[in-house]
This record gives C-alpha cells, structure tokens and sequence, in this order.
C-alpha cells in the first residue's frame, strides 16, 4: 500500500478513528489494533514476507528478555551474537547473496578460474533494512545496558512493526520509540494538525517534485547517449531532487501519519540541499541512517576520539557501510566512497562540528560565501547522485564522460518549468529554514491565508502531479 | 477530537463537491466508451464484421469503406486482454458476424496487463461497457469512482473539451476514430518517430500470454464459423526502421504461425505496404482519414 494512493486514503482515517474511538480506553488493545494494522498493510504488499518481521521480532524479544537476566559477558555477548547472525543473515541473504557470489564469481575469472554456482532469483523483501536495523538498535541497546528489555511482547512487536515507518523509515531507536508504546498515548489537537499539514507536505514532494522529476530522470539516464553535456547535468540535478522529495515525502508521510496516532518520530531529513559542507549535509539527508551508522559504528570505532589515522579509517568505512546499506550493487559504495573522500578534508580543518545552526540565520538573503557554500556542496552530493541512480559503473562513468564533454556549455533540452519550479522551492525551503518543515507557517497571521495555502497546496498535487512511480527507497 | 474532526470535515467539503461534480461528469457526458457500447448495441443483429484491437484499427480501418457490415470496436491502447473480453461478451449477440478484424502490432504480443496504458481504462471498460474485467479487485476504489480513476489534469481537460464538442466521443456511430484529420511534414515525423518507437519499446519478447489469448479468440471464431483477418497495420517507415528488428521478425513469425495452424486465419500484412505515403498518417505509427480509407479498401479486398 503506497502512501500515495486511494487505498493509503481509505486506510487512514478507518485506523485513525478505530485507534481513538474504538481502542482508546485500553493501550494493550490500541497496542494490539496497531500491530493488527501494521501486519495487513506489510501484507498489502506482500503477506509472504510477514514470516520475516515476525522472525525478527520475536529474535530480538527473546535475546533482549534473556540479556535482561543474565550478567555473564560470554553469556552476554553470545546472545547479542545470535541476534546479530540472525537479523544481518536474513538481510545478507535477500539483499547481498547474489551481490557476493557474483563478485567472487568475477574475482576467481580474473586469475583465470571459474567458480561453478548459479545466483538464485531472490525477491528483495520490502522495508527489510529498515526493521533490521530497528530491531538491532534495540538489542545493541539492551547489551549495552542504555535500555531496558522489555517484557511487554505485544508492545515490542507493535514498535518492529509500526506501519508508518516499517517499509522506508525513520530507523527509530528503541529507546525512543518502545517507551510510546508503553505509555498511554493522548490526543493532541496541535500535534494532530502538524501531522496533517506533514502528509500534505509529504504528498506534495513526492507526487510533485519525485514524480515529475521521476519521468525526466528516466528518460535522460536511459537514453544518455542521446543528450549534450548539459541536459545530462540536468539530469543528475533532477535525479537530486527526485530522491530529495520521494525520500523526504515519505518520511513527512511517515511522521506526520504516526503524530496522527500521537507518536513522535525522529525528523529524518531537514532541508539538506541547504547544507554549506558534507558533515552539515549528513546532520540533514536521512538523519536515522547517519544517526545509527554514528551511534553504533563510528562511535564503537572510536570516532574522533583516535589517532587521525584511525579517524580517518573510521569515516571510510562508515561511508563504506552506508552506501553498502542501499544496495548490493558497486555504485552504492562507489556513492559512499565519494561522500568519505569529500569528507576529509573536514576532518583536517576540523570544520565538521561548524555550521549546526541554520544558515544566515535573521536574514533574508544568504551571503555569497553561503551561496558558494552551499553551492559547492550541492555539486560534490549531484556527482555522488549519478552513482547511486546509474544502472552500474560503466554506466556511471559513460554518463560522466558524457556529461563532461564540451557539450555541457550547449543549451540543455530539459522542461524549463520543472528547473524553475525546483528553484523556487529550494527559495521557500530557505525562507522557511529555521522551521521544522516548509509547511509550518503558523507565523501568517489570517487563517484564512494559512487555509488558502493549504489550497493551493492541495490544488497543485492534483493538479500537477507526475505518473504514479513506486518510492525509491522501498528496493533497499 | 471534535474540534479536528469539524476542521478536517470542513476542509474537505469543497474537495468532496468537486470529487461529486467529477464523478457526475464521468456518468453522465457520453463517451468514445459509452457510445460504442450503446451502438454495438444497437447493430448487433447486422454486423458481418467486427474490428478490434488499438488505436491502430480504432483511427485506421473505417466501416464506411468495407462493403459488408462492420462495427469497429476497438480503442486507442486496448490490449488483447480487453479484445477477448469484448468478443467474448458480444460473440452471442452477432449472429450475423462472418469476420474478425485482429490487429497485431509491436505492443500488441509482449503488452503486459495494468500497465500505465489501461490503468484507468480498464475502470471505464467495467462501468461504462459493462465488461467483467477480472483484474479489477473488488475492493479496488477505482471500482466505485470513476473520477478516482484519472488525475485531475486529464479531468480538467476531459471536461473543456466537454464545454467545447458537447460530448467526449471521439469515433462515428459505426466506432471508427475520426478525429485524425492531418498529417506532418517529414522532418516532424522522423523526429517524432524517435520517440514514438521509444515509447513502443517494453523490452518483453514474452509472447506466451497473449498469444493464448489470441489462440483463444481464433477458436471462438473457428466454432462460429467466422474468418479471422490477423492485420499488421500500415506504419511509417522512420518509425518502422527504429523499432527492434529481432523483435519485428518474432512477431511476424507468430503471426504466420496462427496463419498456418488455423484454417480460418488469413494473414494481411500492410506493415510494410508501399501503397502508403507520409500524406496518409496522422503521426508515424497511425492513419488519418486518408490513410484509413487506403487501408479499409485494402483490406476489403479479403471479405467475400
């Protein structure tokens, strides 16, 4: 069930009014209604890989249950093991088996010998990297004693599966998100109206921004050989914007449907394009991602508490893991090794820890040093973009090289409209960086004009909505 | 609560008003699929010859010009999937019917159901033809609404061309499309062939589906007595030459297969036809009213 359809429309309001009207006086039952809802709408994709969540689920419980008794570090550590294997097995398995024997199977035909297996026809289960990794923030937590275990199954079932966030995120932290379903959830007129105006928002970047981007990014990565220099450019700024406002869209979806419910999720991305370096770009582009990677890799590492060298290695392998993370495919790592590469030259000017506030903050116009900047940052992420959408790296590099030729001066062949409306969003999300999210505009003083907005808004995703594509995210 | 559940419902009563009005506008104004199933209706006792399959025979073969009587059923982007329900739901109404008019082009054979094409279409073919379309869920929204079936956009301008033709009917009382009244110069039409053949390519050469389906038809047919004429519609040679070759060969393959193994199969091939001049196509791969009376006289020739 996509959020963007009549279904995700219908579903809503029927859980929203059950979960307040008819299971509000029992959080078990509330508990028991969200974890009900929660299996049907994974099951409206595909009800074969409901096995796996609850797998996972029940892995993790029980680990958790049994760290919670026992104080033996062998003990201790076995256990976390077995959830590590269990949960990291069943992603390997259905994400990266047929990655690994393909590459081994190159490896060995490099040095002249051949490695006799077949790949299997694996379908890709979705939303399983993001409730792997949910599921293991708990047990990591658990094992490091930063979170208590749980006895409550059906509460911690029901935060595995939490429908607005199970298929593309947040990644929530247990020691976040469990304890709201341990406690009597109370309706909130303001926090309801954010989460409205949120799915408004959501809808809005995904059906008009990622959809419309969708049908050009298409078209210029698949016929790329047909294009000058610039309209590949162009195609890599859509694709930018595309992931921008599919990914972004969905989590605002996500969040705004789980306030709804009068859960609070983590902000996953906050205006990233505005960012003025690549640390500041990794504090806003999928915040639950680089969050994880930062509380249970980096910092385990060491993070910068190390030598330069080791600091060095650990933000390597951090990127490493993150682009691994998206996909079994050398682009995805290539994508992360761009994103580790731009991102030393942070370490050695010790910039990383700048630029935490919002840019320019009381002014209307951004200074030229943000302009360039910002600029700047924008153009290492668009080249690390075209990574992550080509098919693979030749692809990549035959759309670099066409796109460097001396045909990136002509005059590009792309919808003027679609630049200039992107353009003119980036200059609302800048007039509206210091809050939440661009649709928080409690600051005009008539309703009506607030209400008219929220018109306009409405309006333009019907009217301007691109051809329905699937969320990108859903394939990791 | 009540107080967000009064500011939601007020909010979305003029979004609802305007969902109505759509849903109004697509009942009542008649259609190119209302209106066909209305006159198919009506001459089912006389048609000697049906037409089906997509744009291609919907704006390209027109009754006017067959001298035995003929109803054109087909549509712009109806797959084989709806040209067997339509002739399964007519077949026992036409008892007069002596030939079936196929056509197989590029999509025709690996076209895939619920693709972007039928999507919506299929929706109006239930409502408004009256067909059991399997692949329609009931618990399909889509179902109950046909305004949920199209974005607004297509809406908006479904209803100015209402304001401005009275109806949305695109074909005459006999089915044919006869609307494509121009051509283009050959510049345009090489340059739209590019991505007209672009458009066209699905990258399946999975025939195995529709060719039952067709398979199937021509047995219907054989049991009734009726001829199949299995036609490659003509096209514009840019066009043509930009299409899959392999893909063209397997095609024409099958086609001379269905030929070969049933007796009441007759092949008309006018893919390649000379006969056809650039003056004689709307757009590279679809007749104008020129062309179409070029091709219907053509294939006349092959009624008895």
């Amino acid at each position: 069930m996509l959020f963007n359809t009549i279904d995700f429309a219908i579903f809503m309001p029927i859980v929203f009014l059950m979960y307040w009207f008819v299971f509000k006086k029992n959080i078990r039952n509330q508990n028991l209604f969200l974890l009900v809802v929660s299996y049907f709408f994974y099951a409206c994709w595909d009800w074969r890989f409901l096995g796996l969540i609850f797998l996972s689920s029940l892995v993790d419980y029980l680990v958790g249950l049994s760290l919670a008794k026992t104080h033996e570090n062998v003990k201790r550590k076995t256990l976390l093991i077995t959830s590590l294997v269990v949960n990291l097995g069943v992603l390997g398995f259905f994400k990266y088996y047929n990655f690994f024997l393909e590459s081994f199977q190159d490896a060995f035909s490099l040095f002249g010998r051949s490695l006799e297996s077949s790949t299997l026809d694996i379908l890709l289960p979705v939303g399983i990297s993001f409730y792997t990794f949910q599921t293991l923030s708990y047990t990591i937590d658990v094992y490091r004693k930063r979170l208590e275990a749980t006895n409550n199954i059906l509460s911690f079932f029901a935060f595995v599966s939490f429908f607005p966030q199970l298929v593309a995120g947040p990644i929530e932290r247990a020691s976040n998100l469990l304890p709201q379903f341990e406690r009597k959830r109370h309706f909130d007129y303001a926090k309801s109206v954010d989460g409205l105006r949120l799915i408004l928002l959501g809808l809005f970047k995904k059906m008009v921004i990622a959809d419309n981007c969708a049908l050009a990014v298409n078209e210029i990565f698949t016929n790329y050989t047909e294009y000058n220099g610039s309209t590949l450019f162009f195609g890599a700024f859509f694709f930018a914007f595309q992931i921008y406002g599919d990914f972004s869209g969905y989590s605002d979806i996500a969040i705004g449907s789980a306030r709804l419910l009068g859960f609070d999720l983590m902000q996953n991305f906050n205006s990233p394009y505005l960012s003025r370096n690549l640390g500041e770009f990794w504090r806003r582009w999928h915040i639950s991602l680089s969050t994880w990677f930062r509380d249970y890799v980096y910092i385990p590492l060491g993070g910068n508490q190390v030598s330069k060298a080791k600091w060095v290695r650990n933000i390597f392998i951090v990127f490493l893991l993150s682009g691994f993370w998206h996909g079994a495919n050398w682009t995805f790592i290539i994508w992360g090794l761009i994103h580790a590469l731009f991102f030393l030259p942070l370490i050695f000017k010790n910039k990383q820890a700048n630029f935490k506030g919002v840019a320019d903050p009381n002014k209307l116009l951004p200074s030229l040093k943000t302009v360039f900047q910002i600029g700047s940052t924008f153009f290492i992420v668009l080249m690390a973009w075209v990574f992550f959408r080509a098919e693979n790296l030749s692809h990549a590099f035959m759309y670099f090289e066409g796109m460097f030729s001396k045909s990136l001066f002509s005059f590009p062949t792309v919808s003027r409209g679609l630049v200039l409306f992107l353009l003119v969003y980036m200059i609302i999300e800048w007039l509206q960086r210091s809050k939440k999210h661009v649709l928080e505009i409690d600051f005009i003083p008539f309703k009506a004009f607030r209400i008219a907005v929220y018109y306009f808004v409405v309006f333009v995703i019907f009217y301007y909505a691109g051809d329905t594509q699937p969320f990108i995210y859903f394939q990791f | 609560m009540k107080k967000l559940l009064t500011h939601i419902t007020l909010f979305l009563i003029p979004i609802l008003l305007i969902w109505i009005l759509a849903e109004v506008f697509y009942r009542t104004v008649p259609n190119t699929y209302s209106y066909k199933h209305e006159q198919i209706s009506h001459h089912n006792d006389e048609v000697e010859v049906l037409v089906l399959g997509d744009s291609h025979t919907f704006y390209g073969i027109n009754p006017e010009w067959l001298t035995l009587k003929t109803f054109n059923l087909s549509n712009v982007s109806q797959t084989i999937y709806f040209d067997k329900l339509l002739f399964e739901k007519h077949i026992t109404h036409l008892s007069d019917l002596k030939y079936l008019i196929l056509s197989v082009e590029y999509t025709t054979l690996s076209q895939e159901d619920n693709t972007q094409e039928d999507i919506w279409r299929k929706y109006f073919y239930s409502a408004q033809m009256e067909l059991e379309v399997p692949i329609i869920k009931w618990y399909s929204p889509q179902r109950y609404s046909l305004a949920l079936t199209r974005k607004f956009d297509k809406t908006w301008k479904s209803f100015q061309d209402y304001i401005r033709d009275g109806n949305l009917i695109g074909c005459d009382s006999r089915g044919w499309g006869n609307t494509y009244l121009s051509t283009m110069d050959s510049a345009e039409m090489q340059r739209i062939s590019h991505f007209t053949a672009q458009k066209h390519e699905d990258g399946s050469m999975d025939f195995g589906l529709n060719s039952e389906r067709i398979q199937e038809i021509i047995e219907l047919c054989k049991a009734r007595d009726i001829e199949v004429l299995l036609v490659n519609m003509p096209v514009f040679t840019g066009y043509l030459n930009r299409l899959n070759s392999e893909k063209l060969e397997k095609i024409d393959a099958a086609c001379e297969a269905f030929e070969r193994e049933n007796p009441n199969v007759t092949r008309v091939n006018l893919l390649r036809d000379s006969r056809f001049e650039i003056t004689d196509f709307q757009d590279p791969d679809h007749l104008n009213v020129h062309g179409a009376k070029k091709c219907s006289l053509l294939i006349n020739d092959y009624l008895k």
